[in-house]
């Protein structure tokens, strides 16, 4: 151990090995990680936080399937083995409730695999009230993206409403983490994909800029490679000018193409990017082969206030949905006055008068002499209303008459029984803003965890 | 020709809940600088293209090193519409991936 600490106070390069534990890794990544540790390795990371499938699991508490101990496994095993820290997010929406499913996980994990972890573990989600607190005190908490749904400030009373919200943790936290040698890992909920990448490059004293350079090329893991494969690892190595790429798996290749493609993956602006207390700008980065990768130098940081996106979700109804086909051409010829029909006998149904609803008809298919598939898409205020609705709807679209209809005994074909299927509450994004930070660690909580059997 | 014919890759996807961003990328450099000499990505011409505001138009970038550019607009309906077909954003690419370059 001591060896390996001297290597890494003399050498001013940091070796990260980034894997995205959402993701099932593939089944040879045991070979890649054994490529990976020949080249050296000194953190292995492995983020699974996000929102791009929306705000739905914020709210909720739940997860897309996802076995986050069996993805982790190999490379926790390599981590537990071979002495290197490792950092992970965790939970997708990353809020308490999905941190601890996570965790739950890991336990069970560590209790068959026969390991004792000791980790620190840095929660995100901030209360409803105390983000209330905060725009109440006066901090000005604006929208992060300029659209005109969101307010332009956030005020109180919405952040009140909120069900749940968590915060994009910037590296900071994560570093403290690292100072402690008694932890064998940092495991954090929601957080800023590159803090994970940039928390072990600035502990060894690397720029902000490299740091966070870092994090772009690695937070997708093989997502960056051609193919591009985010079930694959990839191996980065950071020193005070720029950062070397590496594929361990000699099927997927690392590329300048390919990483300059991987810039654009679900970025507005491939090249500039807003982090909390600086923006990265990768525009004038330049790229050179290595014998065994690419190395990529030239990215900036220009400090900036320090912000953290709140994703904040707000439970906006219950949703029950109904799914018809219709071949009829008559019918089809004449859909929209036969969808107005129905909104008419639902707006004149005393049973449903000054309750909160909408009611939507999604169609599929092509107009041109084919089928159309409709749903319709009831969101109400209870999942009951939702449900009486969505039949009542439906019973209309489904009897009545309409102008030259010989098909006298139903309308539509429908697949399913019961023909009402409730698909639960339905979140909106009820903040999407930036919260200015006094300190980096402000709204999170850390603690330490042994696992297995440990109590936060 | 179909600015679909001319690229390997035609993709949409979510860049936040409030925009949509579409990326294309090119096998090659002649068809790079066809695409690029066309004005397809204008905002004059994507507003047109998607039936959109000119305001609704973020930005458009082209990147040399990847063969590849790209436009942001703003998603409506967005992730938070009651009825917004495609919450991933990822299948908005028709009307770019049909329009008419001239080469």
């Amino acid at each position: 151990m001591e060896a390996y600490l001297c290597e890494l106070l003399y050498s001013f390069s940091v070796r990260a090995l980034a894997f995205v534990n959402h993701i099932p890794p593939a089944p040879d990544v045991e070979r890649s990680i054994e490529r990976a540790l020949e080249w050296g390795v000194d953190y292995i990371v492995a983020q699974g936080t996000g929102s791009d499938w929306g705000p739905y699991w914020l709210g909720s508490g739940e997860q897309p399937a996802a076995d986050v101990a069996r993805n982790t496994r190999p490379y926790l095993r390599a981590a537990l083995e071979n002495e290197i820290p490792f950092l992970l997010s965790l939970g997708i929406a990353g809020a308490d409730v999905h941190l601890d499913q996570s965790l739950a996980a890991l336990d069970r994990m560590c209790s068959d695999e026969g390991w004792s972890l000791r980790i620190g573990v840095v929660r995100t989600e901030v209360s409803p009230d105390s983000l209330a607190a905060l725009v109440q005190g006066g901090r000005p908490v604006v929208r992060a993206q300029d659209s005109d749904e969101l307010s332009e400030y956030l005020e109180a009373e919405s952040a009140r409403t909120l069900k749940c919200c968590v915060h994009l943790v910037g590296p900071e936290p994560l570093e403290h983490l690292l100072r402690d040698d008694s932890l064998d890992g940092v495991v954090v909920g929601r957080a800023l994909d590159i803090a994970l990448f940039m928390a072990p490059a600035m502990h060894h004293g690397l720029s902000r800029a490299v740091a966070g350079h870092l994090g772009k090329l690695l937070e997708c893991a093989g997502f960056a490679l051609d193919p591009g494969d985010s079930a694959q690892p990839v191996w980065g190595e950071a020193d005070e000018n720029g950062v070397e790429i590496r594929s361990p798996n000699p099927s997927y290749r690392v590329s300048v193409k390919s990483l300059a493609s991987h810039s654009f993956y679900e970025r507005a602006d491939p090249a500039k990017e807003d982090n909390p207390g600086g923006t990265l700008d990768l525009s004038g980065c330049e790229y050179v082969d290595t014998p065994l990768g690419i190395r990529v130098t030239g990215a900036r940081w220009i400090d900036a206030p320090y912000t953290v996106l709140v994703e904040g979700a707000e439970l906006a109804g219950y949703r029950s949905i109904v799914m018809m086909g219709v071949r009829e051409p008559a019918l089809l010829a004449q859909r929209e006055t036969w969808i107005q029909g129905m909104r008419a006998d639902v707006a004149a149904a005393e049973r449903f008068a000054g309750r909160r609803f909408d009611i939507g008809i999604r169609q599929y298919g092509d107009s041109g002499g084919g089928e159309i598939g409709f749903v319709l898409d009831v969101v109400a205020e209870t999942q009951q209303l939702a449900n009486d609705l969505a039949y009542f709807a439906f019973i209309r679209l489904f009897v009545g008459p309409y102008p030259g209809r010989k098909t006298t005994a139903g309308n539509v074909a429908v697949p399913f029984m019961p023909l009402v299927i409730p698909t639960g509450p339905v979140y909106r994004f009820g903040a999407y803003h930036l919260v200015p930070l006094e300190r980096p660690d402000e709204l999170c909580r850390v603690s330490v965890l042994e696992l297995p059997g440990g109590a936060t | 020709m179909r600015l679909h014919e001319l690229a390997t890759v035609v993709r949409s996807k979510n860049a936040g809940p409030f925009l949509v961003t579409i990326d294309l990328f090119f096998p090659d450099q002649a068809s790079f600088d066809a695409v690029q000499r066309s004005g397809v990505l204008e905002i004059g011409s994507i507003a047109a293209l998607y039936d959109i505001p000119a305001e609704d138009v973020v930005g458009s970038f082209w990147e040399p090193r990847a063969l590849g550019a790209k436009v942001t607009i703003r998603k409506r309906p967005s992730v938070n519409d009651l009825f917004c077909g495609d919450l991933f954003g990822s299948h908005q690419h028709i009307p770019l991936a049909y329009a008419e370059i001239d080469s």
